[in-house]
């Protein structure tokens, strides 16, 4: 996998970085902290797929929301023990995974896309109307058991979580495997006329894309005790997953974790000089900056800046 | 001995449209053949039936006696035949050696993740078809119309393939790389490859060739030497539409 001596510097101050942070920061930029580690978790199940293969998930809410509403309804309705109800979400997610790769056998591109987006809309009315003795329609649940008591102890378990995932989908897309699926996003033709089954790896993007936005979604819902389906399956949560993958740097695992950390601190530092939706106004207009001058995102600049650095001892550049 | 290739009454209906018409050939082992017609005659949709990217409407192709008309793409590719584009599609955001990785890689999801890459072969296989060490980090944006071809031709052997069919391979490149790719392709015969070859550059196509196929209307209407085939009536018409 051609790991370097970096790669190891790199992850062990990552690491002990988001073990430090506790020590020097409040309670509440620790709740902020927390939403980054989420949203990092969903922006790189969306990176795994739509940054790698090409087809853009406009539906991801979609798939967190199966993993969110299986683990909360199986915890709170069934008095299922959260140890069986996460594993449980997990495995509903990436069959909802399934249901989201089959139009992929088809059609590409915006209608993909849409198609997608589709879904996400589909489910926000199904849950209003199928069983809301079970999903507590449009008002959602509340209630729903929580894993840890405290910022410092949610911090912990969103922290290790969503380093475990970074880390394991950053290993898994340094192999071969890895190659193989980015190549299906720059021609899916040319994958198949090389003997790959595009069919499988589709598969595998999908299903590993949902396991992990199941197993964050489940995690999700019982850090905050409740769901709203307003809020989940909405258009503005969609769009900050994807922007933060963008702007961080798509295809790159580590750019979403970055975009993640980024937006959430940019919406929150800007919260008290712009109460309200002006905030998503500068946020568009860097989005845009950064599009227009670095599309590859913020872990380019931070590659050009090491490069710069260290280019007299090193030729590679970190990735 | 079975053939490498054995094409039988293949026939391809689109709607109305007769695109190959009972066409029947076979391409012996380490021979090079020929696919010559004007326009439209249907040359590249015989490469696409052979391929399976378009399904035929009747007849069969057999792959070293294997009927592989149910195969999917991949599973032909892996039987041993492989295709270039007349438009070169590379992956563009990956170096030379990437490309070629994605034609070595096992088509076998954990063997993926389990295998390192096969760098030394990857660099032979660059460097056998005419790269430079210094081009091998190279993406394709940086490439000529020739190294496309080249790259092409590297990632299509790195599947392992033992017949090769090249469509328009000599489409836009300059003499200097015409050459290039007809001395590498010579290079390749003297190596065992067996060869399929579309092309409109006749002059370049000659000395390549063992045996020239005419076709037009999707129908063969000469076969034989190039000098035979060249010389045949119903090809002076069919390519300068004179009688």
């Amino acid at each position: 996998m051609g790991l370097r001596w970096y790669h190891f510097a790199l992850w062990a101050a990552f690491i002990a970085i988001m073990v430090a942070i506790p020590e020097f920061v409040s309670k509440g930029t620790l709740r902020i902290i927390i939403f980054a580690n989420f949203l990092a978790i969903f922006a790189i199940s969306w990176d795994v797929l739509s940054g790698r293969t090409g087809y853009i998930s406009f539906g991801h809410p979609f798939l967190i929301g199966i993993g969110a509403y299986t683990s909360a309804i199986l915890t709170k309705r069934f008095d299922v023990p959260i140890e069986w109800a996460i594993p449980a979400a997990v495995v509903m997610t990436m069959i909802g995974g399934i249901i989201v790769f089959l139009p992929a056998l088809r059609i590409k591109g915006s209608y993909f896309a849409l198609v997608t987006l589709a879904f996400m809309e589909l489910t926000y009315q199904l849950v209003q109307v199928i069983r809301p003795d079970l999903t507590g329609g449009t008002r959602g649940m509340s209630g729903v058991q929580t894993l840890t008591r405290g910022a410092l102890n949610g911090y912990y378990l969103s922290a290790s979580l969503m380093v475990t995932i970074a880390l394991s989908m950053w290993l898994l897309m340094r192999t071969q495997l890895g190659t193989a699926l980015s190549a299906i996003g720059m021609n899916e033709e040319s994958v198949r006329g090389s003997g790959l089954s595009t069919t499988k790896l589709k598969l595998f993007a999908f299903l590993t894309s949902a396991f992990v936005a199941g197993l964050g979604g489940a995690f999700y819902v019982h850090y905050l005790g409740s769901i709203a389906p307003r809020a989940l399956f909405d258009i503005n949560f969609l769009f900050t997953i994807i922007v933060a993958a963008l702007i961080g740097g798509a295809s790159t695992i580590i750019g979403p974790v970055i975009g993640a950390f980024f937006l959430t601190f940019l919406l929150e530092y800007l919260r008290p000089y712009l109460p309200g939706a002006e905030r998503y106004f500068i946020y568009g207009l860097i989005a845009l900056l950064l599009y227009m001058y670095e599309p590859k995102g913020i872990i380019e600049l931070l590659r050009k800046g090491w490069h710069r650095l260290f280019s007299r001892h090193s030729v590679e550049t970190p990735s | 001995m079975s053939h490498p290739l054995q094409i039988d009454k293949l026939v391809k209906r689109f709607g109305g449209l007769v695109a190959t018409d009972n066409l029947s050939f076979t391409v012996e082992q380490g021979q090079s053949v020929g696919l010559i017609g004007p326009n439209g005659a249907g040359k590249t949709t015989v490469f696409a039936q052979i391929m399976g990217e378009h399904r035929q409407t009747s007849g069969s192709i057999r792959l070293y006696g294997k009927d592989i008309g149910a195969a999917s793409t991949p599973e032909r590719i892996r039987l041993g035949v492989s295709r270039t584009y007349q438009v070169p599609r590379p992956f563009a955001e990956m170096t030379v050696l990437e490309n070629i990785r994605v034609g070595q890689m096992p088509n076998n999801l954990w063997q993926m993740i389990r295998r390192k890459p096969q760098h030394e072969k990857e660099v032979e296989l660059a460097l056998s078809v005419g790269f430079l060490p210094s081009d091998l980090g190279k993406t394709p944006g940086e490439l000529s119309m020739g190294d496309l071809r080249k790259l092409e031709m590297a990632r299509t052997m790195a599947t392992g393939t033992s017949v090769m069919l090249l469509d328009e391979v000599f489409a836009g490149l300059t003499v200097a790389e015409i050459a290039q790719i007809a001395s590498l392709i010579q290079q390749m015969r003297k190596d065992g490859m067996t060869f399929l070859i579309v092309s409109h550059d006749l002059k370049a196509l000659e000395p390549l060739v063992d045996k020239v196929i005419a076709i037009n209307y999707g129908a063969r209407i000469a076969e034989g030497t190039f000098a035979e085939v060249m010389n045949n009536a119903d090809v002076r018409s069919s390519y300068l539409g004179a009688a």
